[in-house]
């Protein structure tokens, strides 16, 4: 029936060839943006990119402000987004399995679809003018109107890659605790909540990578002042808006430098965090819809 | 004394041919009716005050030439010399003269095309309308930052700066603020327009702008006693100005060249002035 | 007292359960508000007549017609380099490789997916500053490179989505090939390929979505505010989200603050219509495998 014999080696071989695509790419990312910060390693560049000075007409060209900015926003945003996140799960996991819970999912789903882009650009005309009211000292470009919309933007990761933990945990602990006379919201907080406290953690890392790599919300909301960011209400510049804004300056100044040690520097710490994620919990994937699938899947056999 | 006369006659008359050649010439090579059957790419980057000249001047040619293709992009004077000078683009615009090293580097040929100055602005609600120089030099080193100290209602100034690459922002940093600092808490935007609609939506906002970009959804300060218009940058009243610039890299080849005398001619100065923009002549 | 605590933590959930749905409606609403009246024929080929738009006889200035088809042929081509790597290296890990193997890779493919996207779009800048340098001095930013890093953006969604989907099969489906006779890339092109194409075919469709909407990437990698429809995949092009980046900091007027909000409901469409399919799909798979299940 079967004619052919395809070439089982060369097909193996073949597949694994672009499996290997993947860590060729890391690699080469990760070399080519060494390969560009490397003038900075000769004179003292290197301690003049990493100061807390950004005044190019000066001749200052320190990215630590915008680390800070960055670290700042994105714990800030994962400060906004985590409680609600978990509220949800809670809500969709114990509380409610009806047809609301099926819309909040759905809703949650639907919201890792909707381009970052029209959160920022809705934001700059509703949530801007407010914080600027809210704040004389502020444009109402800043760290909190950024950290707010942010916070939306990685809320359903969060909560999809929590409610995935939550699901996988055995059924016999729900039950258990029914059993003893939990009511729903004790089962959560004393069973099942520490019981996935990993998955939880690894939800709540994989968030805040996400919030630090993101580049159009800081862009646009967050004032891009190279300053450091002191107060909620202050301008500032993420990691990811210095590259964006900076990337085609005179290709001879330390300004332009600058912006791939910005590159490495951010790709080094969403890395730190990948690995932070691997170690708490090795079940997590770095993609919550992915994971929920797999769940899915698993769940049907 | 006769031969001075002579001279001077002899003088004249040669100006006037070559008024007379050099308007024909312009006017031969003005009009999108001389790109005919050329075909091929311009590709325009930089000064973002161009940009709605550039605009227009491509849709023109573009629709009475389809087989020509004109690309404009922004990014500020800074993007505009690098990437003209690395060949990337086949004119860079910039609003602001080249520097020495710039045209030393990169060979880089200019081309003037009009005039702008650039304007203190800030919201149409402010009451404050005019601004001594050094006022606005304290206002933008974050010395003073209260609309109250110079005569505004009380509330904190907002400061809108642009972005490293700018050369609106190296003309005002250079003619107004003497080359004085920044403050680090400035906000930055990316372009002439960007700027019109971010200090258009802040009461409490004050930045800069080309005059071509000012309109009424902003308003120009007035600049010790000087009213930022295009006429009182023309006669000089109004010292913060600048040229606007096309560059190429040596000698444009001929399908830029064409593009270039249309926008220096009498097509593309009227899409300048239309722009608001003062044509050189 | 645990009891008043508890009821205020269900009023909590509750509240954060509707106040995420306000937040989608309000979002929608909103765009739609102030964007529906701007849907019209003008919003997409300016000034130009549609039919000589899409056939490309003219150029459009001042709609979004030459947006739309960069973004179109941005998702094609990447998704053309993406879709075979991605599902042949997810049939690599979830079929071929052992559990050390695919723990080593899948880490890869992890990292991978956390690069932050303006990374990725740096990673194409420098690659062309790089060739410059080096073989070709004259490589350009355009829509080919943008495509390229576009693609390694999705690649991981493929890679996991394929990966999950074949992982996913029951071990009594996946003895079928070998049971039949089939040698194990016969069984995987017969029998699991099949299985598991809803699955992958959904990771697709989402792919496609986070291809369409990504502006980062392609900031740094060739997009431009006005440039037409590209000829070929070295060109220049313009693209949706990045016409709604362009818009939100340089309307020049209310019309085309308007046309902003009307773009990004345009955008929202489309994602939102990959999405829906890709979840359908999704739907009908497990209710198929369910079927299956119970024969």
């Amino acid at each position: 029936m079967l004619k052919i014999n395809p070439p089982e080696k060369w097909i193996e071989t073949g597949l694994f060839m672009a499996a290997v695509v993947s860590a060729v790419a890391i690699v080469s990312i990760l070399l080519l943006l060494i390969y560009f910060c490397l003038p900075l390693f000769s004179g003292n560049g290197l301690s003049r990119v990493f100061s807390w000075r950004w005044q190019p007409i000066d001749g200052q060209f320190g990215i630590l402000p915008m680390c800070a900015g960055s670290l700042a926003l994105s714990i800030l945003a994962l400060g906004i987004a985590f409680p609600p996140a978990i509220g949800i799960c809670t809500l969709v996991h114990v509380l409610s399995r009806g047809v609301f819970a099926r819309i909040v999912l759905i809703l949650t789903h639907f919201m890792t679809g909707i381009p970052t882009v029209i959160y920022g650009f809705v934001s700059v005309f509703v949530l801007v003018p407010r914080i600027r009211s809210l704040s004389e000292a502020g444009t109402g470009f800043s760290l909190l109107t950024a950290a707010i919309t942010l916070a939306i933007l990685i809320l359903p990761t969060i909560v999809l890659v929590c409610y995935t933990r939550l699901e996988q945990l055995d059924p016999v602990l729900r039950l258990a605790s029914a059993a003893m006379g939990f009511t729903p919201i004790q089962q959560m907080r004393h069973v099942l909540m520490p019981a996935a406290t990993k998955g939880v953690a690894a939800a709540a890392i994989l968030g805040l990578g996400r919030a630090m790599g993101d580049t159009l919300i800081s862009l646009m909301l967050a004032g891009n002042a190279a300053q450091f960011p002191g107060s909620l209400f202050t301008s500032f510049r993420s990691l990811t808006a210095h590259i964006g804004l900076v990337v085609a300056t005179d290709s001879q100044s330390l300004a332009y430098q600058s912006v791939f040690a910005a590159g490495l520097v951010l790709f080094l710490l969403v890395a730190a965090l990948n690995l932070i994620i691997r170690k708490t919990d090795n079940r997590i994937t770095a993609n919550a819809f992915l994971r929920v699938q797999e769940t899915r899947h698993e769940q049907n056999f | 004394m006769k031969t001075d006369t002579r001279y001077r006659w002899i003088l004249y008359f040669t100006v006037a041919m070559m008024v007379v050649a050099a308007s024909s010439g312009m006017v031969s090579a003005a009009s999108v009716d001389s790109f005919a059957g050329m075909e091929g790419t311009i590709s325009i980057a930089g000064g973002t005050a161009h940009i709605p000249v550039m605009n227009d001047a491509a849709k023109a040619v573009m629709t009475a030439h389809p087989k020509i293709r004109i690309t404009v992009e922004g990014g500020g004077s800074g993007i505009g010399v690098q990437k003209v000078g690395e060949g990337l683009v086949d004119i860079g615009n910039t609003g602001r003269p080249l520097s020495k090293e710039e045209i030393a580097k990169y060979g880089l040929q200019s081309y003037a095309f009009a005039l702008d100055g650039v304007a203190v602005v800030i919201h149409p609600e402010n009451p404050v309308s005019g601004l001594s120089a050094q006022q606005v030099r304290d206002i933008f080193a974050g010395s003073v930052t209260n609309w109250k100290e110079v005569g505004g209602k009380d509330g904190a100034i907002h400061l809108f700066t642009r972005d490293e690459a700018s050369g609106t922002r190296e003309v005002f940093w250079g003619n107004l603020l003497n080359k004085g600092a920044i403050a680090s808490s400035a906000n930055v935007v990316a372009s002439n327009g960007a700027m019109k609609v971010a200090v258009a939506q802040d009461k409490a906002a004050i930045g800069y702008a080309g005059i071509g970009h000012v309109d009424k959804s902003v308003k120009a300060v007035i600049l010790d006693g000087v009213m930022p218009s295009q006429e009182n940058a023309m006669n000089g009243t109004y010292p913060v100005t600048r040229k606007l610039y096309m560059n190429t890299k040596g000698e444009p080849g001929k399908l830029v060249k064409t593009f270039i005398d249309y926008i220096l001619g009498p097509e593309g100065t009227a899409l300048s002035q239309k722009h608001g923009y003062l044509p050189l002549q | 007292m645990n009891r008043i605590s508890d009821r205020i933590l269900v009023g909590l959930t509750w509240l954060s359960g509707i106040g995420m749905c306000m937040v989608v409606t309000g979002l929608l609403l909103f765009l739609i508000f102030h964007g529906i009246r701007q849907i019209t024929p003008a919003l997409f080929f300016g000034d130009t007549p549609w039919l000589k738009a899409i056939t490309g006889q003219s150029p459009v200035f001042d709609g979004i017609w030459p947006a739309v088809t960069g973004t179109v042929l941005l998702v094609f081509l990447s998704s053309a380099i993406a879709v075979p790597v991605g599902v042949a290296s997810g049939i690599y890990l979830a079929a071929y490789a052992s559990s050390r193997q695919r723990a080593f890779w899948g880490s890869m493919v992890d990292l991978l997916s956390g690069t932050p996207s303006i990374v990725m779009g740096l990673f194409g800048f420098t690659m062309i500053l790089f060739l410059r340098k080096t073989v070709n001095p004259t490589a350009q930013t355009g829509l080919f490179l943008a495509a390229v890093c576009i693609a390694l953006l999705i690649l991981p969604y493929l890679i996991r989505t394929s990966q999950a989907a074949i992982a996913g099969i029951s071990t009594h489906l996946r003895l079928i090939g070998p049971a039949a006779g089939f040698s194990k890339w016969q069984n995987i092109r017969h029998v699991l390929l099949p299985l598991a194409s809803r699955g992958i075919l959904s990771g697709i469709i989402l792919a496609v979505g986070r291809a369409s909407e990504d502006t980062a990437v392609i900031l740094l990698t060739g997009v431009v505010a006005q440039t037409g429809i590209p000829r070929n995949i070295w060109d220049k092009f313009e693209a949706l989200p990045f016409r709604i980046y362009y818009l939100a900091a340089e309307h020049r007027n209310a019309t085309e603050l308007e046309q902003g909000f009307a773009v990004a409901l345009v955008l929202l469409f489309l994602t939102g219509f990959l999405f829906a399919i890709a979840f359908l799909l999704n739907r009908y798979a497990e209710n198929r495998w369910r079927i299956r299940r119970y024969q």
